[in-house]
């Protein structure tokens, strides 16, 4: 059998903590849970992304010396997945912090954290 | 052409500047916002033009200085420029219309929508998947910050759900992405459409995620409670940008992306879309909130589109017309809807009448939902018509039926609103206060889609064919409603005189009969509209659309213009139905048998179309396959206007609340529109069978059974018109027996019985209808003696029934003779019988007429009642001298028709000599049986009068008031109960079983309905729980396990 | 517990979907696709020896100019959901004690995090770093002036001007792409210079100090309307 490289552990801890999070969000019953709950779910899919980028052996994609320079597509991991991570990653950022303030607002409303305190639309 | 990169850069800069302006600044803000929007309007519309005129062809825009794949690039294609078109058009309309609250919450709330439409630009005309993402993303969250514009509790929990739903949904997303960027070495979508990626089960699952992703943004049944809730929560002028502009992205996004998914699981969408519309419409059937149910509607129609997309490979070309013709309908009006309804802030449909403050208001709403539910002029009717004759045409029968279910769900509770905001009462507490920001959208988008309409049907093969003069001569008489009755009355009767003298000539000869009816016809019962006083509005622009509806039927050559003509007649009709007293469950009802009639004449023609290179009506002559049921659905289609039984219930209720002259227009003129039909599909189908049952048998036991039910619940009516209305079901019932003989003789009794029937309903409604028009009441036991009084409307009285009741000498019998000589003919003696014995009962209701009106005493109130108007007897007696002379001479109606039929049926022919006509059976002389019945009974009326002209009078109700005081006065009025002996006897046969076994369906529907958003419970982790179990369900439907 | 059990049955099998997705990975060796072109061809066509930052900045830029939109439009939204009122931003506010040493420490500190702020997107095209890294760094300094010295104040003012100019000049500089080079965002509206230099990289230093600006500004901006709510109750 093949050694089991980084790139299986990490990815596979991505898809652990992204059911870790999917978990959450569906059995948590306080607001805040659920919005950390989302947030572990993104950080899940975050090392997925990373994860899928990474060739064995390879280093960053950052050419800071002559040697990287010339036939640098042999000796790089994947710069693209990276760039997606931090495209992700920020918008994982507004979206928890917006998901924040609604938790905020709907506690000023009821003063309850609580998800099934929040009813009054339905049918 | 400007570079569609613009739309970003000024939607983008003008909100990065909106950041200067501080709470002062708001203003400027504001006006930039509009600016821009107006601007990239500009930019799209300028694109769609050049598509639409120069032969443009589509731009890819690329950023940066390398080539796709290696950066993103946009795409303004054809279709973009559609879209693009749609969603800045709406933003800036949309943003005119929030321009107030937009304001009051400051500059930042600008930026929102601003942020928002160019979000939905860029995900329409990116060709990248990952920045499809991320401009979803941007959409999304601006969304959820304009759902906060008003903040309490609903808006707040709506959004929150919505942001969490879109979590999860967009983790999919970019788990899918991520993955098709692993297996593909590549981001764009053009590159991944070249790849077959359903090869490997990696790939496989990734397109299973994304597309999956893509679908639950289009909140598909039953992972769409948050859906349903934002639609409720939000300011309605957001859920208008939502449902316009957010949902007709997605769609394209669907559109864009699909290809990459395999056949089979665009199938699997397609179904899920079709499950979506269906289910969405059952519940918006016990929906009262106006917000939630323009929610359930809007969801239903995306999900629509999303079977129409997901069966683009059936389909075929011609799926780009349907879903922009759909969808454009679709966007129009349900922004207009939810428009008025954040105008009018009402928490019930049913004080939708508010409404009626606004006229203006009033129409758009009309517009909005006739648009909605696809009937002619507006784009979705020539969208679901292509779309069922491609489906029935490749024999996709159950798509079809799927969808023609669902639509029918929605066009019930949208034209039960309809009704509630045209006839409910007027709630006193409420008037709307209207805004001009707030009400030129409506009018706009109004205006729009009517011209949309007409820009579609002119792109479309068969619609470019259309008349549409009538219609606009229709239309015409909205712009003179200001003037009076009587100028505009002139001008209807002028223009269908005009019209039938123009183009008699160019009808054939049964047609000619037809368009007699329907144009003289019409011009004899609008000459009774001129008793009425004030303006009438609304009445003639409906009349003249009913007669120019009936007129289409008559010079239809494709099968488009045939059920185009046969829908615009039913709006016309519907709403001149709803202007009588307690027309609202009556008109509602109408409505719905029509439109699920006219659901199966076009299913009917679309099954007909299969291997028809040309959709010409001649297509009729020549069904290969399937022939019975393009028959029956057909023939059941045209018999929900002849009211056969069954289909009947609508009727009695609607004309007998309708107005004094447009009873006998519903009544005389517009039910041989479904004699017209019928026969037109006899002469084109002949006789068909399902296994060895000959289907015009069948006919003929419906016809015979609809005669004995209409005239015998005609006899036990209470009320004039009532007595009427189902005395025409009765009628009727004897035209289909007469059509379904398919022998000379039948057809010839058919066609002449129509025309005797149109004379005489109209005579009498209009005679009955003076009546009322003088007593205000319909109830018959509330009248008599009113033959001093009304001696004019007696004697019109009297020879209608004379004639209804088919007894010598008038042409009534003449019919009854033919219809004899026919039956025996045919040999079809058993529903002979039926039919003899309902003639029996016709001769009793016509007596009650008589008796129960004319005769008896005079009631006290009734002493100064005065004869009824002179324009409503006019007609009477034009009628009445026509009838006399047919009478007289019925060689001279009945040789002609004769004739016409010879080249379709030649045996049985009669033969004439003069006035004297021959059959096997025996002859008939009009003339010489008109002299002697005068004779006779001159003769014994002399003798009675001379025997009884020293009568004694009585008083009418002296013995009852000597013993008691009635409980219920009117059970002692002699003509109450009438019947009474025979209802006890019989009575059983006509209890309300067939309107139960409507209302049962209704309760039913109903019920499903309330289990079905129980689902919906309100709780935004359960709507999580939907989502999962979705893309759960849908992942081992798909792939068959794990 | 019926509810439960379902959702653990869900999450199951959403499990097992993730399991198939997990199994079809086989560890690739080489680059391919358009990774491969980058990799190559980066160097010359983009000028940045951090790959990211090329991909981020030019290739994908038209992701980032949108990624920085959705900052924006969270700061925006977050901002009139909140309705806090930035007029009584001066008085009214009960100023709560800090620790001395974490008074003292901060005062030292913050100068430091804003020049690392500045150091990380200045240098992100040539080391690990960029806009937002930088942004946020400078963001967390201000995180930490607002825990420890709460009396300090920001003007909302200066921050949405700087946050404006920063967004304007961003996507001008797009458009000036598109007028001076070959197309929206290119970073060849400057020299390449020489690579590995500062300035080097086209536009894309001066992109990453508008990201980074616009960035820290936004970010130290919710959080400061985060605390005068709290302030406020």
């Amino acid at each position: 059998m093949e050694k089991i490289g980084i790139e299986q552990i990490s990815l596979a801890f991505g898809f652990i903590i992204l059911m870790l999070g999917l978990w959450g969000i569906l059995s948590r019953k306080n607001i805040i849970k659920i919005v950390l709950s989302f947030t572990l779910f993104d950080t899940g899919l975050n090392i997925i992304i990373v994860a899928i980028g990474y060739l064995k052996n390879k280093t960053a994609p950052i050419l800071d010396s002559a040697e990287l320079q010339t036939d640098t597509a042999s000796k790089i991991v994947d710069p693209l997945p990276q760039a997606l991570v931090l495209t992700s990653i920020v918008i994982g950022l507004g979206v928890t912090s917006l998901l924040l303030v609604y938790a905020l607002k709907l506690y000023k409303e009821k003063k309850s954290l609580f998800i099934n305190d929040y009813k009054d639309l339905k049918w | 052409m400007v570079n569609p990169i613009y739309i970003v850069a000024v939607l983008l800069g003008v909100a990065f500047t909106s950041g200067f302006f501080s709470k002062k600044g708001k203003n400027i803000a504001g006006y930039l916002s509009m600016l821009a929007l107006g601007f990239v309007s500009f930019v799209s519309l300028q694109w769609l033009h050049g598509f639409l005129s120069e032969q443009q062809a589509a731009a890819q825009i690329f950023t940066t200085a390398f080539k796709p794949p290696f950066s993103i690039n946009l795409l303004m294609g054809k279709e973009e420029a559609v879209f693009t078109s749609l969603i800045n058009i709406m933003g800036l309309i949309g943003g005119l219309y929030l321009f107030r609250k937009l304001k009051e919450t400051g500059s930042n709330a600008f930026i929102a929508l601003l942020l928002l439409i160019m979000g939905l630009n860029v995900i329409v005309m990116t060709r990248d998947l990952f920045n499809l993402f991320v401009f979803m993303e941007i959409s999304s969250i601006a969304i959820a910050g304009l759902i906060i514009l008003s903040q309490n509790v609903k808006s707040i929990s709506s959004g929150f759900k919505y942001m969490l739903a879109g979590g999860l949904i967009s983790g999919m997303l970019l788990l899918g992405t991520v993955f098709l960027y692993y297996f593909t070495g590549t981001l764009n979508i053009d590159g991944m459409l070249q790849q077959n990626l359903n090869l490997v089960k990696g790939s496989s699952v990734a397109v299973f995620l994304v597309i999956t992703a893509i679908v639950l943004e289009l909140k598909p049944f039953p992972a769409n409670g948050w859906g349903v809730d934002v639609y409720e929560g939000a300011d309605a002028g957001i859920s208008a940008l939502i449902s316009s502009a957010y949902a007709t992205a997605s769609v394209y996004v669907f559109m864009k992306l699909i290809p990459v998914a395999s056949e089979q699981f665009q199938f699997l969408i397609a179904a899920i879309g079709i499950i979506t519309f269906v289910a969405s419409n059952l519940m918006g059937l016990r929906q009262s909130n106006p917000n939630r149910l323009l929610g359930y509607s809007s969801i239903s129609q995306i999900g629509l589109l999303m079977a129409i997309i997901g069966l683009s490979s059936v389909i075929g070309e011609s799926t780009n017309f349907i879903v922009i013709s759909i969808l454009v309908s679709h966007y129009f009006a349900k922004a207009g809807l939810f428009w008025i309804s954040g105008i009018i802030k009402t928490n019930s449909i049913r004080d939708w009448s508010v409404l009626r403050h606004s006229k203006i208001l009033l129409v758009s709403f009309g517009i909005f939902i006739f648009a909605l539910v696809g009937l002619p002029p507006f784009p979705s009717f020539f969208g679901k018509w292509e779309l069922i004759m491609n489906l029935s045409g490749s024999h996709n029968f159950i798509w079809v039926t799927a969808i023609l279910v669902g639509s029918f769900l929605e066009a019930a509770y949208m034209f039960r609103w309809l009704g509630y905001a045209i006839k409910l009462e007027l709630p006193s507490e409420i008037k709307p206060v209207i805004k001009l920001n707030k009400i030129i959208p409506v009018i706009l988008f109004a205006a729009s889609v009517i011209t949309a309409g007409y820009f579609t049907g002119m792109n479309h093969e068969y619609g470019k064919l259309i008349n549409y003069i009538p219609l606009a001569f229709a239309l015409a008489f909205v712009l003179i409603e200001f003037l009076p009755v009587f100028i505009k009355n002139t001008l209807a009767i002028a223009g269908l005189a005009l019209y039938f003298y123009l183009n008699y000539q160019s009808y054939t000869d049964i047609s000619r009969i037809f368009a007699a009816i329907f144009l003289l016809g019409g011009i004899l019962t609008l000459l009774a509209g001129y008793a009425y006083k004030g303006k009438r509005l609304g009445f003639f622009p409906f009349a003249l659309m009913m007669f120019a509806g009936l007129i289409g039927l008559i010079e239809a050559k494709s099968t488009l213009e045939f059920f185009y003509a046969w829908e615009l007649m039913t709006i016309g009709s519907y709403f001149l139905i709803i202007r009588g007293k307690k027309s609202i469950t009556h008109a509602l009802s109408y409505m719905l048998f029509s439109i699920g009639g006219a659901y199966l004449i076009m299913a009917g023609l679309g099954i007909a179309s299969i291997g028809k290179a040309d959709l010409t009506l001649s297509i009729l002559h020549q069904v290969t396959e399937y022939a019975p049921l393009v028959f029956i659905l057909l023939a059941v289609g045209f018999m929900t206007k002849t009211a056969s039984i069954g289909l009947h219930i609508w009727l009695p209720g609607a004309h007998a609340e309708a107005e004094a002259d447009v009873s006998p227009m519903v009544s005389a003129i517009l039910l041989k529109a479904g004699v017209f039909g019928l026969l037109i599909l006899l002469m084109a189908m002949g006789e068909q069978f399902i296994g060895k049952v000959s289907i015009p048998y069948l006919l003929s036991w419906v016809g015979a059974l609809t005669a004995l039910m209409g005239n015998m619940m005609a006899a036990f009516q209470e009320d004039a018109k009532k007595l009427l209305a189902y005395s025409s079901i009765g009628a009727l019932g004897y035209a289909v027996f007469g059509l379904s003989l398919m022998s000379h003789l039948g057809w010839l009794t058919a066609i002449s019985f129509s025309i005797t029937h149109f004379m005489l309903k109209a005579l009498l409604f209009l005679a009955i209808g003076g009546v009322v028009w003088r007593l205000k009441t319909k109830d018959m036991y509330k009248m008599g003696g009113l033959i001093k009084r009304m001696p004019f409307s007696f004697f019109s009285v009297l020879i209608g029934i004379i004639v209804l009741a088919g007894v010598p000498p008038l042409t009534g019998f003449s019919g009854k003779w033919l219809f004899y000589q026919a039956v025996m003919e045919k040999q079809w003696f058993l529903q002979g019988a039926v039919l003899f014995f309902s003639g029996i009962i016709a001769f009793l209701y016509c007596f009650r007429l008589i008796h129960a009106i004319f005769l008896g005493q005079l009631k006290d109130e009734h002493r100064n009642v005065k004869e009824a108007p002179f324009w409503i007897l006019v007609p009477q007696y034009i009628l009445l001298a026509v009838l006399l002379g047919f009478s007289f001479l019925p060689g001279s109606m009945l040789k002609p028709i004769g004739n016409m039929l010879l080249p379709f049926l030649p045996d049985g022919a009669i033969h004439w000599n003069g006035q004297l006509a021959t059959t096997v059976y025996g002859y008939w002389n009009g003339k010489t049986v008109m002299i002697i019945i005068v004779g006779i009974f001159s003769v014994v009326f002399g003798w009675l009068w001379f025997m009884n002209r020293k009568a004694r009078k009585i008083k009418q109700f002296n013995i009852v008031y000597a013993a008691e005081r009635p409980f219920r006065p009117e059970t002692t009025h002699f003509a109450y109960n009438f019947f009474a002996p025979y209802k006890k006897a019989i009575g059983f046969l006509v209890a309300p079983g067939i309107t139960n076994f409507w209302n049962r369906i209704d309760e039913g529907a109903h019920a499903v309905s309330d289990k079905f958003t129980k689902l919906y419970n309100g709780n935004g982790q359960t709507y999580l729980i939907h989502i999962v179990a979705f893309i759960v369900v849908i992942y081992l439907i798909s792939f068959g396990g794990f | 517990m019926l509810k439960n059990s379902l959702i653990l049955i869900l999450i199951l099998g959403f499990a097992a979907i993730m399991l198939s997705l997990f199994l079809s990975y086989t560890p690739s060796e080489d680059l391919k696709g358009v990774s491969k072109h980058y990799a190559e061809y980066g160097k010359e066509e983009v000028g940045a020896a951090n790959l990211v930052s090329a991909v981020v900045v030019t290739y994908r830029g038209f992701d980032t100019l949108g990624e920085v939109t959705i900052l924006f439009l969270t700061a925006s939204v977050i901002g009139f959901f909140l309705k806090v009122n930035h007029s009584k931003d001066d008085e009214n506010t009960a100023v709560k004690k800090y620790s001395e040493i974490l008074g003292t420490s901060a005062k030292i500190l913050i100068p430091l995090m804003v020049l690392l702020g500045v150091y990380v997107f200045i240098n992100g095209h040539l080391t690990p770093g960029g806009g937002f890294q930088g942004g946020a760094i400078i963001a967390s300094a201000f995180v930490l002036m607002f825990i420890a010295l709460p009396q300090r104040k920001i003007s909302h003012k200066v921050l949405s001007a700087v946050e404006s100019f920063s967004g304007l000049s961003y996507v001008l500089i797009g458009v000036l792409g598109i007028i001076l080079a070959a197309g929206f965002l290119d970073n060849q509206i400057l020299s390449l210079g020489t690579f590995g230099s500062v300035l080097s990289a086209g536009a894309i230093p001066l992109i990453y100090i508008l990201i980074g600006l616009k960035v820290g500004t936004e970010l130290t901006g919710i959080i400061s309307n985060l605390k005068e709510l709290q302030n406020e109750q």
